[in-house]
């Protein structure tokens, strides 16, 4: 029976049945090309020592599958094999724990915040804003997304891959930083609403509610003004301003460094070719000038034009 | 308890009304919008004289046979944000036809478009380069040793640094809505440009462009300028004058030349950072800028309820200079109001006009 079993070890493990075959398809492919003429003026053999090389190189592939068939074959090797086959469905299930986790977390972060943006500020009063949740979101982005754009690229093209993928990153982080800056100037129009509204029932109750739309819509504007000087005139959004330009920023610089890669393998001139060109004419215009001024010579000699 | 007494059998009838009202607006202005319109700006005749690189020389035709002529030509000089043709935006509405008609024999610089090519050029090459070659072109061309000078907004900071540095060529300085003294918290422009990092935004634009000035200047006030705006005009869209003056003033807005690069890090690192220009200490092709060497007259215009350019960065400039005659106008209008609005057409352009006669015979 100890014998039966070694002589058949993948009894024990029915899930790969595909050993015994790749072990009898190796064979059958070897004795193939075993069967092959050998003769060099047969039409196979003699067309070019390339497909002699072909051959070989058959040979070597088909008698290592044979190995590795054989080697699959082993209990100890198949009943490994089996082992880690059996935890593929528990890795991939931890795999997308780990993203449901990431989407969770924007999620709970999103729900928890996002109701309080606005909250806690008073009217006209735009100093520690809740902002939170975009710096959830940045978080999310820094501890779940940004590791694979920073994976150091590899190979003849490593650069090029490294300024695309610094392009999407830098997209990305400017994307989460204009989302801030536009919830931010939304804050007084949502602020103005809410005084408006106070506004009309205080109106209401001494009986001097607007008879025009027209009058409604000139307190309104007149509040949502009053809300976005003081909001400009605030620290925060000064800050959130100059941030969102820095992002921006970055983000076009690496586009354009991406860009000219792009440009450079078609026959045009790329920008910082050009800037070069551009630089160098300015610096001699004004040499010239300076010749001119030093020999007399006007400007208005050659550039009148009546 | 106190009854609420809200009328809205009032409310209601007017909402009502305003629906039909509304429903005809719309009919009257669809006949309009789909009609010939006329949006032309900068329609009073001039021609070029003078070109350098992109920027030219437009000259306007004086009745000669008036007998109110003035001797000493103006030549005006523009900001690099927008353009010039603003001072000639509607025929009823022309700071232009007010000096022409006022015996002004009037120059105006056109900067024109900045290329990628302009991106090198500073304030020292816009004052010591262009502004010198085409002073003296005007100088030559009238046989006079002296001209009038009138800057506006930038445009009038360079004319400053210009009359400062040569003297001798400026008869009269006239400074509009002209920034010289920069540290100041009043202007949202003048606080947000303290922390801006100039040498990135170069390094990202290389000129920067006048769509994001724009869109900056549109953020110093949005309800105003991106809702209030918009409403006015549904409301006054079946009036065809209306519609007309209201899209000149969208075409000259929009109209946003980018600025050269170094020209725009020099004016925020060395006039809205360090506040160079008011103290005397500013240099420009290796000349320091000394105020007290502005010894012409000069009338110094600026607006109360400028939101771009406050008062006390205008009102400054008066009492840094050498001059003994000199005058502060502050009219109660915005940055564009003193030269668009109708009521400042009356006060605005005359004065000039006056102010410059009176000195022309000395």
């Amino acid at each position: 029976m100890a014998d039966e079993d070694k002589q058949s070890p993948l009894k024990e493990v029915p899930f790969f049945p595909f050993f015994p075959w790749m072990h009898t398809a190796a064979d059958m492919w070897l004795n193939l090309l075993k069967a092959m003429p050998s003769n060099p003026d047969t039409s196979i053999m003699t067309q070019t020592a390339v497909q002699s090389r072909f051959t070989r190189q058959l040979d070597t592939s088909l008698n290592l599958l044979k190995s590795f068939s054989r080697m699959m074959s082993e209990p100890e090797s198949a009943s490994a094999a089996a082992n880690s086959f059996n935890a593929l469905p528990e890795i991939l299930m931890k795999m997308a724990k780990s993203g449901f986790d990431a989407a969770m977390q924007i999620q709970n972060h999103l729900v928890e915040k996002a109701g309080n943006i606005g909250k806690r500020t008073e009217v006209y009063n735009f100093e520690n804003l809740d902002q939170d949740v975009f710096k959830a979101l940045s978080d999310v982005y820094e501890k779940e997304f940004r590791q694979y754009f920073k994976i150091p690229p590899l190979g003849l093209t490593r650069f090029y891959q490294e300024r695309f993928n610094e392009m999407l990153d830098k997209h990305n982080i400017f994307e989460t930083m204009l989302a801030e800056f536009f919830s931010i100037l939304y804050l007084p129009i949502e602020k103005s609403f809410k005084v408006f509204q106070e506004k009309l029932q205080q109106m209401a109750e001494e009986g001097n509610l607007p008879q025009e739309a027209k009058e409604c819509y000139a307190i309104w504007i007149k509040i949502l003004e009053g809300h976005y000087i003081s909001l400009f005139k605030s620290k925060e959004y000064t800050d959130t301003l100059h941030r969102t330009l820095n992002t921006l920023e970055d983000f076009i610089i690496v586009r354009n460094r991406m860009l000219e890669d792009f440009l450079q393998m078609l026959p045009v001139v790329t920008q910082k070719e050009m800037e070069e060109l551009y630089k160098e004419f300015h610096v001699l215009k004004k040499r010239v000038k300076e010749l001119e001024k030093q020999l007399n010579i006007s400007p208005n000699t050659l550039t009148v034009v009546k | 308890m106190s009854s609420t007494k809200i009328p809205l059998d009032l409310i209601l009838e007017k909402m009502a009304e305003d629906a039909e009202k509304a429903q005809q607006r719309v009919t009257k202005a669809s006949e309009i919008l789909q009609g010939q319109l006329n949006y032309e700006i900068a329609s009073t005749p001039y021609e070029i004289v003078y070109e350098e690189d992109r920027i030219k020389i437009k000259h306007y035709f004086r009745n000669d046979n008036a007998e109110n002529k003035l001797k000493a030509p103006l030549l005006v000089v523009y900001a690099l944000i927008n353009r010039e043709t603003m001072l000639d935006l509607q025929p009823d509405r022309s700071v232009v036809k007010t000096f022409l008609e006022g015996g002004i024999d009037l120059y105006m610089v056109d900067w024109g478009y900045p290329t990628r090519k302009d991106h090198f050029l500073t304030i020292d090459d816009h004052v010591n380069g262009y502004m010198n070659n085409i002073i003296d072109f005007i100088r030559k061309k009238h046989n006079v040793p002296k001209i009038n000078l009138m800057g506006i907004c930038m445009g009038g900071s360079f004319s400053v640094m210009y009359s400062a540095l040569h003297p001798d060529k400026i008869k009269n300085l006239i400074t509009t809505v002209t920034p010289s003294s920069f540290d100041t918290d009043r202007g949202l422009l003048h606080i947000w440009m303290k922390d801006v990092d100039v040498d990135r935004m170069i390094q990202t634009f290389g000129n920067i462009p006048g769509d994001l000035m724009n869109l900056g200047f549109l953020l110093l006030n949005p309800a105003r300028l991106m809702i209030d705006k918009y409403v006015s005009f549904m409301e006054n869209m079946d009036n065809k004058d209306f519609v007309e003056n209201f899209v000149r003033m969208e075409r000259w807005i929009f109209d946003s030349p980018d600025i050269p690069g170094e020209t725009f890090r020099q004016f925020i690192e060395d006039c809205y950072k360090r506040n160079l220009l008011i103290q005397s200490k500013m240099f420009l092709g290796g000349e320091r800028v000394d105020l007290k060497k502005l010894t012409m007259p000069l009338l110094n215009f600026f607006g109360e309820y400028d939101h771009l350019v406050p008062p006390q960065a205008c009102n400054q400039l008066s009492g840094a200079v050498g001059s003994k005659d000199v005058e502060d106008v502050c009219l109660e209008t915005g940055h564009i109001g003193i030269y668009v609005s109708s009521k400042f057409q009356k006060l605005f352009a005359p004065k000039i006009v006056q102010w410059l006669k009176e000195r022309d015979k000395v």
